[in-house]
């Protein structure tokens, strides 16, 4: 009786084990790009509240704004492109953000005078 | 209690006085002396020439080209906007007043009741909407006619921004003057970086102007947004300018006439106080 | 229409040959990374060394920065060559040359390329 609950406890728990392992159905792409685009807004938000956004990121007269290419290209069903253009995007806007930060104390002693 | 109230009294006047310091007057005494030892032997006033203050060469041509000077076919337009009467029978001398030569001295100004610098081109649009009249584009066309107008009927007098001692007024110059000297956009580049650091030196082809003395010949008329117009209109305004600059650094240009912009040139202006205008100015 | 179509594929196949010869072109400027360096270092949209540097093959050069030339003689390592080109705030914080690298103005291969080129110089 102990033998045997013994065992079913350690199958229980083998079977838990390899359920937890069981990798979890992978983001689709259009799943990838929701989340890659819900992150991009909110950096472009942070950089652009403190003044630091760059040009290209959606600014209408730029030539790459790519921001709205991605949504773009998303809208045209190719997410593969959509991704690639968010990730320049939403790294600009860090960076614009860092930059910002970065020189929040600037002023005429840095140039010598 | 009264003891304490002595003390954070005086740490009040001590913070006040090292305020005081390093205030828009000590700015514009460090930064007029640092352009005077970089360019030594240099008129005050010879810094409202820009780089033809600085190449010989250049500045022959540039004499040349102020003899017919394209600008002032735009000057006459805005003479004609300034006389023309609103629908409402008003003019813009009623809100500025009768004398167009004495209107341009008058800004940037601190408005205290808006809490705000007003430029010349603000105002101009704020006149007009206050007779009914639809606002000027901000960058080019007529407002930079009537202001380049203002700006040719005032030559001759000085530069000569006022920043109140109200804590609003000098929080907006400092707002202006750190965007100044703050690198900005993925080239990492700040104004001060061209045009304190730099002037007089060559960037690509172009030779680079020193900040003093940027803003009395504005609005300016340039060879290359005339080329870009096709009624050969190379007028535009100082924020139009500040676009362009920004751009170039790959920074997003803001918008003429925001908070950014105005703050800006409320610094940059009061930097040239003290030198003639000579708006509107002919450039590459 | 039908003389549409046609004129269509034959632009089409003088595209397909123009893109072949533009691929053959980079292939073989892949070869040569001095060559492919120049071509980054020269282009205002890319390295635009010009801008600020003088450099030997190139017109209308800026002087707000030294003019390359010496380079194997002022930097024998090409690995601080190419450090000082991918950041050149960690010699001058407030440089004005553009952090090529930091800010992915240039990619890490093209900064290879324009640092084969500089030191070639």
């Amino acid at each position: 009786m102990m033998k045997k609950s013994i065992v079913s406890i350690g199958l229980a728990l083998l079977i838990a084990g390899c359920n937890a392992t069981t990798p979890e159905k992978p983001m689709t792409l259009k799943e990838q790009y929701e989340a890659a685009l819900a992150r991009t807004q909110a950096a472009v938000k942070k950089a652009a509240s403190v003044d630091g956004e760059w040009r290209d990121i959606r600014w209408k007269k730029s030539k790459k704004k790519y921001l709205p290419k991605a949504i773009e290209a998303a809208k045209a069903g190719d997410y593969e492109k959509a991704l690639k253009l968010l990730k320049i995007a939403e790294f600009q806007a860090e960076m614009g953000y860092k930059q910002a930060m970065a020189e929040k104390d600037a002023g005429p002693h840095l140039y010598g005078l | 209690m009264r003891k304490i109230a002595t003390l954070l009294l005086s740490a009040g006047l001590v913070a006040v006085s090292t305020q005081a310091v390093s205030g828009p007057k000590e700015d514009l005494e460090k930064f007029r002396t640092y352009f005077e030892q970089k360019f030594p032997g240099l008129q005050l006033d010879e810094f409202g020439n820009g780089v033809y203050a600085l190449d010989a060469s250049k500045r022959l041509q540039w004499e040349a080209m102020e003899e017919f000077p394209p600008y002032e076919e735009f000057v006459d337009k805005g003479r004609e906007i300034w006389e023309k009467p609103f629908k409402n029978g008003k003019r813009f001398a009623d809100c500025f007043g009768k004398d167009p030569s004495k209107v341009r001295v008058k800004y940037p100004r601190w408005d205290a009741e808006r809490q705000q610098v007003v430029t010349l081109e603000l105002a101009i649009n704020d006149c007009r909407k206050k007779n009914g009249e639809k606002p000027f584009k901000w960058k080019k066309g007529p407002i930079a006619w009537l202001s380049a107008y203002l700006g040719y009927e005032a030559r001759g007098q000085k530069i000569d921004v006022k920043i109140p001692n109200d804590p609003k007024a000098l929080e907006a110059y400092e707002k202006g003057k750190h965007f100044f000297y703050a690198k900005r956009g993925q080239l990492n580049m700040a104004c001060a970086d061209c045009h304190v650091k730099y002037p007089g030196h060559f960037i690509r082809g172009n030779l680079l102007s020193p900040a003093l003395g940027h803003v009395t010949h504005f609005p300016v008329f340039r060879a290359k947004w005339e080329k870009k117009s096709k009624s050969g209109d190379g007028l535009g305004t100082l924020h139009r300018r500040y676009g362009g600059c920004n751009k170039q650094v790959r920074a997003r240009p803001f918008p003429a006439q925001s908070e950014q912009y105005r703050n800006l040139e409320f610094f940059h202006q009061y930097m040239s106080n003290g030198l003639t205008i000579n708006a509107p100015g002919y450039r590459e | 229409m039908t003389s549409n179509n046609h004129r269509f594929s034959g632009l089409a196949g003088s595209l397909l040959l123009a893109a072949g010869l533009v691929i053959t072109a980079q292939a073989s400027a892949a070869e040569d990374p001095v060559s492919a360096g120049k071509k980054i270092a020269f282009d205002r949209k890319k390295g635009n060394c010009l801008a600020c540097h003088q450099i030997e093959g190139g017109t209308l050069a800026g002087n707000i920065a030294p003019p390359l030339l010496a380079m194997k003689h002022r930097f024998p390592d090409k690995a601080k060559l190419r450090a000082q080109i991918w950041d050149a705030r960690k010699n001058n914080p407030r440089t004005i040359m553009p952090p090529f690298g930091p800010h992915r103005i240039l990619s890490e291969k093209e900064i290879d390329l324009v640092t084969e080129f500089i030191h070639s110089l």
